[in-house]
């Protein structure tokens, strides 16, 4: 059997050939542009995947019944999001994620932990709160939801007086441990606050089920540790030079510290040359 | 009676499970389920409700295809092509015609359910040394709701062309699905408005009385009351269903 192109049948080859010549051409390009280059205005490569969830109340009127299912799908789009790195210095969705998790499912204790654990290191501290007022409603016999909202207060408001309800109401739920108890009556004083922040979260990540959180909470154990220590070398420096060092620096110089201890959180430490307090600058 | 019923009810579930679609359609859902697992190994602590709720749509999703996609063509093939009349030629009624035709399909959506049902409870059992009773009743119910829309399906099979009809027969499915928004809707409308969508409610299979899904990651056992009300509407409900469909296919010309 002779097989002979006619004229049409090349100009459909050619057309063939054209088109994945092209193809190859396109694919090349996008892959240098997206993969290979340089980051994007100044971000890095999540931005192509942040998520863009729906308003909570439109997720649940359009879930078909599937609310469960539809929430774990949020939540494993959060861990995603929240694991790939923050493209705009801010996780800027992270707030609304949650919202739709817990509005999808009222009941899932661990959106609600890791939520006020998260958020508010994030700049959501106004949402972290409503996030853990929401959950003491849907799940009013669980303990670590005022407690964990009382945490957010304690840090990041400096508003003892809501914190010490958040733990009374937390000691007054079943399966509390007896320090909560310790913490409420604590900060009604108003006592020393990273000496309590340091005892809270030593709380959390031995009672924790989450390993996320468990491990999330050693890590802000070992940043307060971080503090103390600086303080302890501090406290040093002035006993013996009768004045404030310029920096953490003069303190290895003096020979009080081997080197200056880094935060495991990432949080950059500053030396207050005026009251000699600590500060702590995210990023 | 009984008899002739059964030959047509044993010869419909002969004839969908030579159908090679189902085939794949089952083997599909069951890698759809085990892959559910992986989907909980990423999910921070929460794989046993990522896995059961990823189950559950996965199974209520292939009996929905099985049922869009054979369930609905079982009656407008038999008409199209004829081969109805064969089999009413005989001493067999056009009631026993179709109820053996839907029994046939319940039984096959039954046997399909039951295996994927079978394998998301071992891989339940495997990862959490349990099966509650909760899971249990979800996979039960969603066989009584694809029971369900089997008969509305072949109510549209014998009026319409099969690919219509699965299109109706989906649209059904999604509004059943949406009937607790339908009534969150109605309460916050007006008088009208209310009025409408409380009939849409009421008139539309509501199939979230079969949705016990969404309690099986809480392990909330379905209390006797809501079982016996939701069969009470099961029945109620395709009964009257199969009844109007029956009608029409009595008036059928062929």
């Amino acid at each position: 059997m002779s097989f002979s192109l006619t004229g049409l049948k090349r100009l459909t080859l050619l057309w063939v050939a054209t088109a994945l010549a092209v193809s190859y051409i396109a694919q090349l390009q996008y892959d240098s542009w997206r993969r290979f280059g340089p980051p994007k205005i100044q971000t890095t490569y999540n931005i192509f995947i942040e998520p863009q969830p729906p308003n909570s109340e439109t997720a649940l009127l359009a879930s078909f019944g599937a609310r469960e299912f539809l929430a774990d799908w949020y939540w494993l789009k959060t861990i995603q999001y929240y694991g790939g790195g923050d493209p705009y210095g801010k996780y800027r969705k992270l707030a609304e994620l949650f919202d739709v998790v817990v509005t999808l499912s009222p009941k899932f204790l661990a959106a609600y932990q890791t939520g006020l654990i998260i958020l508010p290191g994030e700049g959501f501290v106004e949402e972290a709160i409503a996030l853990g007022k929401g959950g003491q409603r849907n799940l009013p016999d669980r303990w670590e939801l005022p407690y964990y909202t009382g945490l957010v207060y304690h840090i990041y408001k400096k508003d003892y007086r809501a914190a010490a309800e958040q733990f009374t109401q937390a000691a007054s739920l079943p399966g509390a441990p007896p320090i909560v108890q310790y913490f409420s009556g604590v900060y009604r004083n108003l006592a020393n606050e990273r000496q309590l922040a340091y005892e809270i979260f030593r709380t959390v990540a031995a009672t924790s089920e989450s390993d996320f959180i468990k491990e999330r909470a050693a890590k802000y154990v070992l940043h307060l540790e971080v503090i103390f220590q600086l303080e302890d070398a501090l406290k040093s420096y002035q006993a013996r030079f009768k004045r404030l060092p310029d920096s953490f620096e003069a303190l290895v110089a003096a020979g009080i510290l081997g080197r200056v201890p880094q935060s495991p959180l990432g949080i950059t430490l500053v030396l207050d040359r005026q009251t000699g307090a600590i500060l702590e600058t995210k990023r | 009676m009984v008899k002739v019923l059964w030959a047509l009810t044993v010869n419909t579930f002969r004839e969908t499970i030579r159908d090679k679609l189902l085939y794949s359609l089952v083997g599909f859902a069951a890698l759809v389920i085990a892959a559910s697992l992986l989907a909980g190994s990423v999910s921070l602590g929460q794989d046993v409700r990522v896995f059961q709720n990823f189950g559950l749509t996965a199974i209520l999703v292939f009996q929905l295809v099985i049922t869009l996609f054979i369930g609905t063509q079982l009656l407008s093939r038999e008409i199209e092509r004829k081969t109805a009349l064969l089999v009413l030629s005989k001493p067999i009624s056009r009631e026993m015609f179709y109820l053996g035709k839907f029994l046939g399909l319940a039984l096959t959506l039954t046997v399909t359910g039951v295996i994927m049902g079978l394998i998301f409870l071992i891989l339940v059992f495997a990862k959490t040394g349990a099966v509650s009773p909760a899971a249990l009743f979800a996979v039960i119910f969603i066989i009584l709701e694809v029971w369900l829309l089997t008969a509305v399906g072949m109510l549209f099979g014998g009026m319409t062309s099969p690919l219509a009809s699965a299109v109706y027969t989906f649209c059904l499915a999604l509004i059943g699905h949406a009937s607790t928004t339908i009534w969150i809707l109605a309460q916050r409308s007006g008088s009208v408005v209310r009025g409408i969508l409380e009939f849409i409610y009421y008139i539309f299979p509501n199939l979230e009385k079969f949705n016990l899904r969404n309690d099986v990651v809480f392990n909330l056992t379905p209390e006797p009351i809501q079982i016996g009300m939701a069969l009470l509407y099961f029945t109620a409900y395709t009964s009257a269903i199969l009844l109007i469909g029956l009608a029409i296919f009595r008036r059928h010309e062929f």
